[in-house]
């Protein structure tokens, strides 16, 4: 299996619950962020997206606007 | 692009079946393993989407590996009793080289990951063990039965003889370790039991 670590996009949240993650989806489709996972099992509700052309900035500024934390995963 | 780091996905695979089998699945955590594999949990995500992706994954791809181990020179068209020796020989190499792997199977076995996992062992065993119990009542060496029945009696005794082995105990915790004699003694009783 290929990867690209360039695409994929990891940051620390507070997605926590299944309503959040609703919620965030229907932020993403409205940007046609299709490739994106929150693991809501994990204590930093990681989000994941692949995209080969959004930057860091533009995933944390779009999540806190909606009212989320959101910061690069290291 | 870049290809996976090989010796990086194994040490994952590694260390994430330990874990596994040491915290079950409610303590499992991806910050556990990343600490585990002296790696960031950053390292992870890029492999893996989630919890439930990295042990669908790992569980399907270890299913898989012990699948093959099963299958090594079994040959459906033999008989009964060759087929049947093969079998045991496979079961037994897997389970006992492979002892945390085979727990963790177990642990998958009993857990919400079941259904998606185990389609594939059934999708790899249907064909050569369904003939193979064709083929031997073809060939009138055994009775007809229902596959559950066959399973049991085939299988059963070796299970738990193995079982016994990997916990250092019998029955009421006597010392127990399981020897190529007690093993094959215990076939050759499987076989008599078979016998039409």
């Amino acid at each position: 299996m290929e990867i690209n670590i360039n695409e994929i996009l990891l940051f620390k949240t507070n997605i926590r619950t299944e309503d959040d993650k609703k919620h965030i989806g229907k932020i993403m489709e409205e940007h046609k962020i299709g490739q994106w996972t929150v693991d809501l099992h994990d204590v930093d509700c990681v989000l994941r997206i692949v995209s080969p052309v959004l930057k860091h900035q533009d995933v944390i500024t779009l999540v806190m606007k909606n009212g989320y934390t959101c910061e690069v995963l290291t | 692009m870049r290809a996976r780091d090989i010796n990086k996905v194994e040490l994952v695979k590694q260390k994430a079946i330990e874990l596994l089998v040491e915290v079950g699945f409610e303590g499992f955590t991806m910050n556990k393993l990343a600490k585990a594999c002296r790696i960031s949990v950053a390292t992870l995500y890029i492999y893996y989407k989630d919890k439930d992706d990295l042990i669908l994954n790992i569980g399907t791809e270890e299913v898989h590996r012990m699948s093959a181990i099963m299958l090594e020179d079994f040959d459906p068209e033999s008989s009964f009793a060759e087929g049947l020796r093969q079998q045991w020989k496979n079961r037994a190499k897997c389970i006992l080289e492979n002892p945390l792997t085979a727990q963790m199977i177990e642990q998958l076995r009993s857990s919400t990951y079941q259904e998606k996992i185990f389609e594939t062992f059934g999708e790899i065993f249907k064909e050569p063990l369904g003939k193979f119990m064709h083929n031997a009542i073809e060939r009138g060496e055994i009775a007809a039965m229902p596959l559950e029945t066959y399973w049991s009696v085939a299988f059963g005794p070796l299970y738990s003889l193995l079982r016994f082995h990997n916990e250092g105990k019998s029955l009421s915790g006597k010392p127990f370790v399981l020897t190529d004699e007690v093993l094959w003694s215990a076939f050759d009783l499987v076989l008599k039991g078979f016998k039409k």
